[in-house]
């Protein structure tokens, strides 16, 4: 399901989720100079998801620059040079390696604005690919959103289609805090990472448009059983409702969207309709974004569920490298049916 | 009219490419020079420029498996 965009009077265009989030970047450098963009193959090849194509052409090698394999470095480039004054767009083409750049992330990027007494700005962009599901193992597959989410001071996105990546990519770089956009590896848009996921394209309009943080967004109604998830969970929900309709259960899907902050209002809004809820994810069960949307239910008003809620996550595991042990590991729509079924069956 | 073809140069050897999605839908009107559909072909994604501005007719759909100097779609006068 798309949502409906704005009509521009040229023909509608269907993107990819890389080609939209290209084209709010592209709009924002061209407006303002302080934009930068700087990562591993982010010049020459245009990124290693088709983020940055064409635009070292249009820039030059002093706004879109390739490094050498060296996160710590350039995430430490980046961080001041947004204390500077610049605006850094930082392309971390695997969220496995985010490892190495805690330090400038967590205790410089997040609360430099803060422990300055609001002397200086870090207007850093991050912009991250991350999960898994095409057999890159272990540290390459990984989700990491609730480790990103834990720490104050950051914003984080995970658009689900074109459309909404081209809206909140345009919201991260005109924002004056820290800002991370991740997007899913497997709904990018890119033939060759596998089975593309079609829903993940959308129509979105030529001009500018921001959407704004600590949004979330239904994209279908229902009345039986809320379906929660962020990036690729949204897409898995979304068949598991077509599955479940067929047996005729009516399952509404919410994508958070905004990880931090969360719109904890539209899960409840959901909740109180439903009285039943999943939450998908595919980073790590323990500890994850699964548990702070329950939290938010548990201390806002636990007596509007009906029956326990249930998570689908990745199991607290390192991601196998064997196809079939990943495919039994990581959360798809099956799953979330059979989760959305017991919600069904038992009650509190 | 106008054929859209896969063109020759679009990428170095004799490999299969597949449509991987069109930007437009069939029907729709666009203009020479913009991009109107993605090709993958190995570990690239590659890009098919309208060669005519004018109404998109859409021969093969996405996920077709195409070669260099297929025609995949037309483009017809207003």
């Amino acid at each position: 399901m798309t949502q409906q965009a704005p009509d521009t009077g040229g023909s509608a265009r269907t993107l990819t989720m890389a080609r939209a989030g290209r084209e709010a970047v592209i709009a924002e450098m061209r407006k303002d100079p302080n934009i930068f963009v700087i990562g591993e193959d982010v010049a020459k090849l245009g990124g290693v998801f088709g983020t940055t194509v064409g635009m070292a052409e249009e820039f030059g090698a002093g706004r879109v620059i390739d490094t050498p394999i060296s996160e710590t470095g350039f995430i430490g480039i980046a961080t001041g040079a947004a204390m500077a004054g610049m605006r850094p767009i930082v392309e971390i083409a695997f969220v496995d390696f985010i490892g190495v750049c805690f330090n400038a992330i967590f205790n410089f990027a997040a609360k430099t604005h803060y422990m300055s007494g609001g002397q200086f700005k870090v207007p850093m962009t991050l912009m991250i690919g991350y999960g898994g599901g095409y057999n890159d193992a272990a540290q390459h597959s990984q989700c990491l959103v609730a480790t990103l989410a834990h720490v104050p001071g950051i914003r984080i996105v995970t658009p689900a289609d074109a459309y909404d990546a081209k809206g909140l990519m345009h919201s991260c770089l005109q924002d004056d805090n820290l800002t991370i956009w991740m997007v899913h590896k497997a709904i990018w848009g890119l033939g060759w990472l596998g089975t593309a996921i079609k829903t993940a394209m959308a129509t979105v309009p030529e001009e500018p448009y921001a959407i704004p943080f600590g949004k979330a967004r239904i994209w279908r109604e229902g009345n039986d059983v809320t379906l929660v998830g962020y990036g690729i969970t949204v897409h898995h929900a979304l068949q598991a409702a077509e599955k479940l309709a067929a047996e005729g259960i009516s399952a509404e899907v919410l994508d958070l969207r905004t990880i931090v902050p969360m719109d904890r209002e539209a899960i409840m809004k959901s909740v109180r309709k439903t009285g039943r809820v999943v939450v998908a994810d595919e980073d790590y069960m323990n500890c994850g974004v699964t548990a702070e949307v329950l939290a938010t239910i548990a201390e806002r008003d636990p007596r509007v569920l009906t029956a326990p809620a249930i998570r689908v996550a990745n199991p607290d595991i390192p991601v196998p490298f064997s196809r079939p042990m990943e495919n039994f590991a990581l959360p798809d729509a099956d799953k979330i049916v059979a989760a959305a079924k017991t919600t069904l069956q038992s009650s509190c | 009219m106008t054929d859209i073809t896969v063109p020759q140069d679009l990428w170095d050897n004799d490999d299969e490419g597949v449509i991987f999605a069109w930007i437009y839908a069939d029907g729709a009107v666009v203009e020479q020079g913009r991009l109107i559909a993605e090709l993958t072909v190995e570990k690239a994604q590659l890009e098919l420029i309208a060669p005519a501005s004018g109404r998109l007719r859409i021969l093969a759909p996405a996920e077709t498996i195409v070669r260099k100097g297929t025609v995949i779609g037309r483009i017809e006068p207003l």
